[in-house]
């Protein structure tokens, strides 16, 4: 008997199999877990973002302390900006979202920039780098982004003076786009 | 009319597509000859079948027919007969219906060739390779179809849209469409979708080999992986086509100045390709050594399975993204098929574990072997790099509840360490032989290239003292490149020296002798060019931005952008222009006029920006309108300085140039390597 049948020297030895079927569980597990996450992400995009109804409240606290609540504001038309330090697009819109600002300052318009997961340090670089002038604050636990569901950024919600969402612009603006939508919403008659 | 025999001929595609993965599988599995020639010729039927739907809304688009919803949203009359036809692929419901169309094409292909070699296989690659079609089409009959039409119910404020006509509807018939997306009328979009389908539809013949060889039980000989090399060199070069396409594209249009951003639409496309180049490299492997069998196996699934996920998530949306994303209802189906895909192959994967063994173990940590390994590992190390931060932002918001996304600083972070080694590995495992080498002879090859790129980046560094950070990358980039250099060098002077030939025609003569190795060079010569341009990105760009009157300058990086007037006319395709006039000079010497522009399309009233650019091979000044006052007195604009960007776009180029020649077969070759396999003499070279 010094030779062994063939079959039982290709038989892996038991800790390799065990190895092996641990390997498989684990895998296995790694796949199902990665499609349960899908899942659930699939199932909350497909609400996709707001944009009609009453635009959810919130109060923010921007980089210099002052706190702004939006249903303080109503009679007054709110642009609401999702915006982050390291979003290239958002870098796009910033110029022409200050300029807008400026030219419609003191007439019944409020600009609330919302930065979403971000860093202090580098939002006041961004701030400072495109001398942004109106309200400013971070997303602490990304609570705002969650009740209007945005998908990324940039994203802008128009709020129409009586609180009702009139629509949200996904991706950068450009002129004369966000001029055209304060227009609109400055000729609604309020109350 | 037509736009019923369109559908009615997508409606037979799609019985004959599940009629022959259910009859191919059916005579596998009891070999039944007569079973698989009927599904082979149902599956060869489908893609003249899925051609007719195709013709029909390509003739659609070009006739103007608006009273189909397709037509109607992508297309309009002010735009191009050549831009129409490409909206093809300018919306959802025609890409999938494209990309279901180039499948069947590729199916067709094999289905054709190759069916007396690989007899075994055949009813399961059509098994494979028909399923995926059939469900795409299925997509396209069901979920987006492209022949819905428009219909007019009275007292409605909005169109319906629907096959069939509703009640109380009218048809309707617009008298314009609203045109395809202005930000996709640039000629990296146009090609940067078929592109980018044909290497995720290419990938699907590889992978439907892998999968048969699999369930036959023939995984142990390689013989599939000889049949698909150059689909999988195809469908690679297609991938990295479109990501250089759509990197210049994003430069082009998107106006940031850069050419990546690590989004997850990028990644997604990034993702596979990644798994795609380390598969390329490990099926050598096999095929030289009969190593890294199980290897394969898991890239090549793993490779499918991701350009499934990248079309998943960037057609759903489930992952947010800067970009804005167009959501449908293709999600639950995608995400059902995506599953089937991945735990059907790793099951089959697992059944079949024991039969692909290595034929060989590594004898040594210096050879060619080793290196191979080790670049497998690095690849699949960024690639999982890249997927942990594509998807951590959902991850971070189930688990904690707050959405914590990783911006680029993460990736650059991450995955640049890996990237440095690959690019490192590429000038020096061509140098390694097989099975072991001797690390002193190694050292005699590597010191004059070494010395070279030491000398080369002294005098870049001296150029750029400002950036020591730099200094790194540009002289590994360098040595790399000399490494490569050296190995055409050698061949050429050995030619020179034994058979007398001038160094022209024995460049010529080397290459043609041996088109896989020498185009494998020549591809790797791309990728150093491209990774010096990733190199200028990262660490010279410079840039400036100000609100500046007439006759004011900007001034960055030496270059200095005086600001003339502001022009507005009218343009093709329905747009307004006003466009910039900047005199760009260098240290005070004028060079030319830069005109920066802001085209305004009035129908989809969505304005685009065009960079004025002055591109030289060393650096793009690249300058960006931005604003202006109404009276066109001042304008803002943003201007960025890019070094060596052009590197990206010569690279991708030689990168193609490398694929043909590898491609580029001999026969009598093929046929012999073939009849050594078959044979079971794997060749040692």
């Amino acid at each position: 008997m010094s030779q062994l049948p063939i079959n039982e020297l290709e038989e892996p030895s038991p800790p390799a199999r065990g190895r092996k079927k641990i390997g498989i569980i684990v895998t296995f597990a790694c796949i199902l877990a990665l499609l349960g996450l899908l899942a659930w992400g699939l199932r909350k995009v497909q609400a996709g973002p707001l944009s009609t109804g009453m635009a959810p409240d919130f109060t923010i606290t921007d980089f210099d302390g002052t706190t702004v609540t939006l249903s303080e504001l109503r009679g007054q038309v709110v642009i609401i900006n999702f915006w982050a330090s390291w979003c290239p697009p958002c870098r796009e819109e910033a110029a022409y979202l200050e300029a807008t600002w400026r030219k419609y300052e003191g007439r019944g318009v409020v600009f609330v920039g919302v930065d979403w997961v971000d860093t202090e340090k580098e939002a006041l670089a961004y701030i400072d780098e495109f001398d942004i002038t109106y309200l400013n604050g971070p997303d602490i636990g990304t609570r705002i982004a969650q009740d209007y569901n945005i998908q990324g950024v940039p994203e802008t919600f128009y709020v129409a003076k009586n609180g009702e969402l009139r629509g949200v612009h996904i991706g950068p603006l450009q002129s004369p786009q966000l001029d055209e939508k304060i227009e609109e919403l400055l000729a609604e008659q309020y109350p | 009319m037509l736009a019923d025999i369109g559908l009615i001929s997508l409606t037979i595609a799609f019985l004959f597509g599940l009629y022959a993965t259910i009859a191919s599988a059916y005579g596998g599995w009891r070999a039944r000859t007569d079973w698989v020639e009927s599904a082979r010729n149902a599956a060869l039927l489908v893609f003249p079948l899925l051609t007719i739907p195709v013709i029909v809304i390509v003739y659609s688009l070009y006739k103007f027919d608006f009273s189909l919803a397709y037509v109607y949203d992508v297309s309009s009359r002010a735009m191009s007969p050549f831009l129409r036809v490409t909206a093809l692929w300018g919306g959802q419901q025609g890409s999938v219906l494209f990309w279901a169309w180039l499948m069947a094409a590729f199916v067709g292909i094999v289905l054709l060739r190759k069916w007396e070699r690989d007899r075994e296989l055949m009813p399961w690659v059509t098994f494979v390779a028909m399923l995926t079609t059939a469900f795409f089409v299925g997509v396209v009959l069901f979920i987006t179809n492209p022949f819905v039409r428009l219909w007019h119910v009275p007292g409605a404020t909005e169109l319906t849209q629907a096959f069939f006509q509703p009640a109380n509807a009218m048809p309707y018939l617009p008298e314009d469409g609203n045109g395809l997306n202005p930000l996709l009328r640039h000629f990296g979009m146009i090609g940067h979708p078929p592109t980018t389908y044909l290497g995720f539809t290419g990938f699907v013949i590889p992978f439907a080999f892998a999968i048969a060889a699999l369930i036959t039980g023939q995984s142990r000989h390689d013989e599939w992986i000889i049949t698909t090399r150059r689909w999988t060199l195809f469908a690679w070069i297609f991938l990295s086509i479109g990501l250089v396409l759509g990197g210049r594209w994003a430069y082009d249009v998107l106006g940031w100045g850069g050419f990546w951003g690590w989004d997850p639409v990028e990644n997604a496309m990034l993702m596979p390709w990644l798994t795609g180049t380390a598969f390329l490299h490990s099926v050598m492997m096999t095929e030289k050594r009969g190593m890294m069998k199980r290897w394969n196996m898991a890239l090549i699934i793993l490779t499918y399975s991701l350009s499934l996920f990248g079309t998943f998530i960037t057609r759903t949306g489930v992952i947010s993204s800067v970009h804005a994303f167009s959501k449908t209802a293709l999600g639950p189906a995608f995400f059902a098929f995506i599953g089937l895909t991945f735990l059907g192959s790793l099951t089959i994967l697992y059944l079949r574990w024991d039969t692909l063994k290595s034929e060989h173990s590594l004898e040594s940590f210096i050879s060619r072997e080793a290196a191979f390994v080790l670049q497998n590992m690095l690849f699949v190390a960024v690639t999982f790099a890249v997927f942990w931060g594509t998807v951590f932002p959902l991850l971070s918001e189930l688990v904690t509840g707050t959405k914590i996304t990783v911006g680029p600083p993460y990736f650059q972070r991450v995955t640049g360490p890996l990237f440095f080694v690959l690019v490192l590995l590429m000038g020096v495992v061509p140098l390694l032989t097989w099975r072991k080498h001797a690390a002193r002879s190694l050292g005699k090859t590597i010191w004059i290239p070494f010395l070279a790129s030491l000398g080369m980046t002294a005098i870049w560094g001296f150029a750029h003292r400002m950036h020591p950070g730099s200094i790194f990358g540009l002289w590994l980039v360098t040595l790399t490149l000399s490494l490569i250099l050296a190995e055409f060098w050698k061949g050429i002077q050995a030619r020179h020296a034994t058979r007398g030939e001038n160094f022209l025609s024995a460049l010529f003569n080397l290459i043609s002798r041996n088109h896989r190795r020498y185009g494998g060079y020549i591809i790797h010569l791309g990728v150093v060019l491209i990774a010096m341009g990733v190199i200028g990105d990262a660490y010279f760009k410079q840039e400036t931005q100000g609100t500046v009157s007439q006759g004011e300058v900007l001034s960055v990086g030496g270059y200095q952008l005086e600001f003339q007037k502001l022009l507005a006319y009218p343009g093709s395709d329905g747009r307004e222009i006003v466009e910039a006039v900047l005199d760009l000079s260098q240290n005070g010497k004028p060079i030319r006029t830069l005109n920066p522009r802001r085209d305004y399309f009035v129908v989809q009233e969505q304005p685009v920006t065009v960079p004025g650019v002055y591109s030289t091979p060393g650096v793009d000044v690249y300058a960006m309108l931005v604003g202006w006052d109404s009276s066109g007195s001042s304008a803002t604009f943003k201007i960025y300085v890019n070094s060596l960007i052009n590197w990206v776009w010569i690279g991708g180029f030689v990168m193609i140039l490398g694929t043909l020649i590898a491609t580029w077969s001999n026969p009598a070759q093929r046929e012999a390597t073939y009849v050594l396999k078959r044979e079971g003499l794997t060749s040692q070279a």
